[in-house]
C-alpha cells in the first residue's frame, strides 16, 4: 500500500473515528445536562451555558480531524 | 483671472508636481522623481518670472527705470533658466522631466476649464436639482466603467488574452441572470464555480464564487483585480466592521428617553450582551470587559453570517482572521492577569500556586503544563471558529454540487436546491460559535482574574 492509498483510506476512517467518539461525547454531556434540568429546572440558564461550552469542547475534537483531513487532502 | 488665480495654480502645482515626484520615485526610479520634480521646479520659475516680466511691461509705472531693470532681471532669469532646462534635459531622463513639465499647464488648464463650466448657465441649472446632478455623476462613472476596459484592451493585448477574459466573463454574466432567491443564486453561482473551475487557478477546495471572485474572473490580467482577489478577506472584514460602525453610529446619533424601533433592537441586544457578560465575571470585574467581548460577539456573528449573502464570502472561514481574533483575545488575558495580579501574581498563578511544600516540590512540572495550556488556547479557539464556518461552507458547495449534479442533464444554469435545509443549519452553527468564542473568551479572562469567593485555590482547580 503506498503512501497515497493510505491516505485516501485513512482520512475518511480517522474523521468517522473522530466523529463517533465525540458523538460519544456529546451524548453523555447532554445526558447529564438533562438530568440536571429535570433535577433543578430554575437552574437551567446556567447549566445550559456550562453544557453549551463544554459541547463546544468536545465537538472539537472533531473539528480537528476535519481541518488535518482537509489539510492533507490535498495530498491524495 | 488675475493674479490671483496664478498664485492659486502655484499652489496647486507646488502639491501635484511633489505627490507625483513622490509616486514617481518610489514606484519607477528615482531618477524619474527627481525629473518630475525638477520638471515642476522648472516651470513653476518660468510662469513666475513671465508673470513679472508681464506685471512690469504692463503694470503701473512702466517705461520707468525700476520697472525697466525688473524686466532686464527677468529676461535675464529667464535665459539662464533655458541654460539650466538645457542641462537638466542631458542629465535626467527627458520623457519625465517632460512630464514634469507639464503639470503646472495641466493644472492651470484644468483651473481654467473648471472656471469656465462652474461659471455657466447649464452647470447652475444642474447642480440646483440634485436628482439631475445625481443622474450625471452615474452616467459619468458609467462611462469611465465601460470606456476604461476599452482602453486597457486596446493597450495593446494579444487577441487570445481577450478571448480568455470573455470566457471567463461568460459565467459571471449568467450569475447575474439568475434569479432573486437565495438558493437560486448559490444554484447559479455553484454552477459557475463549476463551470469555470478548469481553468481556473485552483488553490485548495473551491468555495462559492464572491463577488470579488467574479471580478477577478472578469479581469484575468488587471493588477487590482489580483489584489483585490489576495486581500479579499481583509476586505470582507473591513466591510463588516464598517457597517457594523455604521449602525452603532446612527443608532446612538439621536438617543433618545424614548427609543425608536431601531435604537429599541440595538439597545436590547447591547443589554443582554451586558447582563450575559457581567453574570459570568461578575458585577466587580464584569463591566470593564463587556465592550471588548460585547464587539468581538457582534462582530464574530456578523462574519459567520455574511457568507450567507450572495456574492458575498464569510471572513472567518479563512484561518488568517480566526488566528487574528484568537491572538488578540491571547494577548488581553495575559495583560489582564499582569495587570490585575501583579508580575508576582502572575507567575505564581502560572505555577499553580504553590503553597505546602509538595506543590512547590511540583512547580517545575506544573509551570511548563500551565504555560502550554495557555498557549493552546489561541489554537483551539481559532481552529474551532475556522473548521465550523469552513466545514459548513463546504457542505453547502457539496449539496449545491449535488443539486447541479442531478439537473445536468438538462443544460440550464439552476439546479434543485437540495442546500435549503442546510442554510437553516448553518444559521444555527453560525450563532453557536460566535456565542462559543465569546463565552470561552469570557472564562479566559475570568481565569485570570482574582477570585475573591474561593480565596484563589479555585483557578488552579479552573485551569486545564
Amino acid at each position: 500500500m503506498d503512501f497515497h492509498a493510505a491516505l485516501g483510506w485513512g482520512l475518511p476512517v480517522g474523521i468517522g473515528l473522530a466523529a463517533i467518539g465525540s458523538g460519544i461525547g456529546l451524548g453523555g454531556i447532554g445526558l447529564g445536562a438533562m438530568q440536571a434540568i429535570g433535577r433543578q429546572p430554575e437552574a437551567t440558564a446556567k447549566i445550559q451555558l456550562a453544557m453549551i461550552i463544554i459541547a463546544a469542547l468536545a465537538e472539537a475534537l472533531t473539528i480537528y480531524a476535519f481541518v488535518t483531513m482537509f489539510l492533507l487532502s490535498g495530498k491524495i | 483671472m488675475g493674479l490671483e488665480f496664478l498664485a492659486r495654480v502655484r499652489t496647486t502645482s507646488r502639491w501635484a508636481g511633489a505627490v507625483a515626484a513622490l509616486v514617481m520615485g518610489r514606484y519607477l526610479t528615482p531618477g524619474d522623481g527627481l525629473a518630475v520634480g525638477f520638471g515642476v521646479l522648472w516651470s513653476l520659475v518660468n510662469l513666475f518670472l513671465i508673470e513679472r516680466l508681464i506685471v512690469a511691461l504692463t503694470g503701473p509705472g512702466h517705461g520707468q527705470l525700476p520697472a525697466l531693470r525688473r524686466v532686464a532681471w527677468s529676461v535675464g532669469g529667464m535665459l539662464a533658466l533655458f541654460a539650466a532646462g538645457a542641462v537638466l534635459l542631458t542629465q535626467l531622463p527627458p520623457q519625465s522631466l517632460v512630464w514634469g513639465f507639464l503639470v503646472p499647464f495641466a493644472v492651470l488648464t484644468l483651473k481654467a476649464g473648471s472656471l469656465l463650466i462652474l461659471g455657466s448657465q447649464g452647470w447652475k441649472r444642474f447642480a440646483r436639482d440634485p436628482r439631475r446632478a445625481a443622474g450625471l455623476i452615474v452616467a459619468v462613472a458609467l462611462a469611465v466603467w465601460a470606456v476604461t476596459p476599452l482602453l486597457a484592451r486596446a493597450a495593446g493585448e494579444t487577441s487570445d488574452t481577450t478571448h480568455a477574459a470573455t470566457e471567463a466573463a461568460r459565467p459571471a454574466a449568467g450569475q447575474h441572470g439568475a434569479g432573486a432567491q437565495p438558493g437560486e443564486t448559490h444554484g447559479a453561482s455553484g454552477a459557475a464555480n463549476h463551470e469555470s473551475g478548469g481553468h481556473a487557478e485552483s488553490a485548495g477546495p473551491q468555495k462559492f464564487a464572491n463577488f470579488i471572485t467574479v471580478l477577478s474572473r472578469a479581469f484575468p490580467d488587471q493588477p487590482w483585480a489580483h489584489f483585490l482577489h489576495q486581500y479579499e478577506v481583509v476586505i470582507f472584514s473591513l466591510l463588516l466592521a464598517f457597517l457594523i460602525g455604521l449602525t452603532a453610529w446612527f443608532a446612538s446619533r439621536s438617543a433618545r428617553m424614548i427609543p425608536g424601533p431601531f435604537q429599541n433592537a440595538v439597545e436590547a441586544l447591547v443589554e443582554a450582551l451586558y447582563d450575559f457578560i457581567v453574570g459570568i465575571l461578575g458585577p466587580k470585574h464584569g463591566p470593564r470587559y463587556v465592550p471588548f467581548l460585547g464587539t468581538l460577539f457582534i462582530y464574530i456573528l456578523a462574519m459567520n453570517l455574511f457568507g450567507l449573502i450572495p456574492f458575498m464570502d464569510s471572513p472567518t472561514s479563512s484561518l488568517n482572521v480566526t488566528v487574528a481574533l484568537a491572538i488578540t483575545v491571547f494577548l488581553y488575558a495575559q495583560f489582564i492577569g499582569l495587570r490585575e495580579l501583579g508580575l508576582i501574581g502572575y507567575l505564581d498563578h502560572l505555577a499553580g500556586n504553590p503553597r505546602t511544600v509538595t506543590q512547590w516540590a511540583l512547580v517545575p512540572l506544573m509551570l511548563p503544563i500551565h504555560v502550554m495550556g495557555e498557549l493552546a488556547k489561541p489554537i483551539s479557539l481559532s481552529c474551532r471558529l475556522f473548521g465550523n464556518i469552513f466545514g459548513e461552507d463546504m457542505l453547502l458547495v457539496a449539496f449545491v454540487t449535488l443539486g447541479i449534479t442531478t439537473l445536468s442533464f438538462m443544460h440550464l444554469p439552476i439546479g434543485l436546491p437540495l442546500q435549503l435545509p442546510f442554510l437553516f443549519l448553518a444559521l444555527l452553527t453560525s450563532t453557536l460559535q460566535a456565542l462559543v468564542f465569546t463565552v470561552l473568551s469570557t472564562i479566559y479572562f475570568l481565569l485570570m482574574l482574582p477570585h475573591e469567593e474561593h480565596g484563589g485555590e479555585g483557578e488552579a482547580h479552573h485551569a486545564h
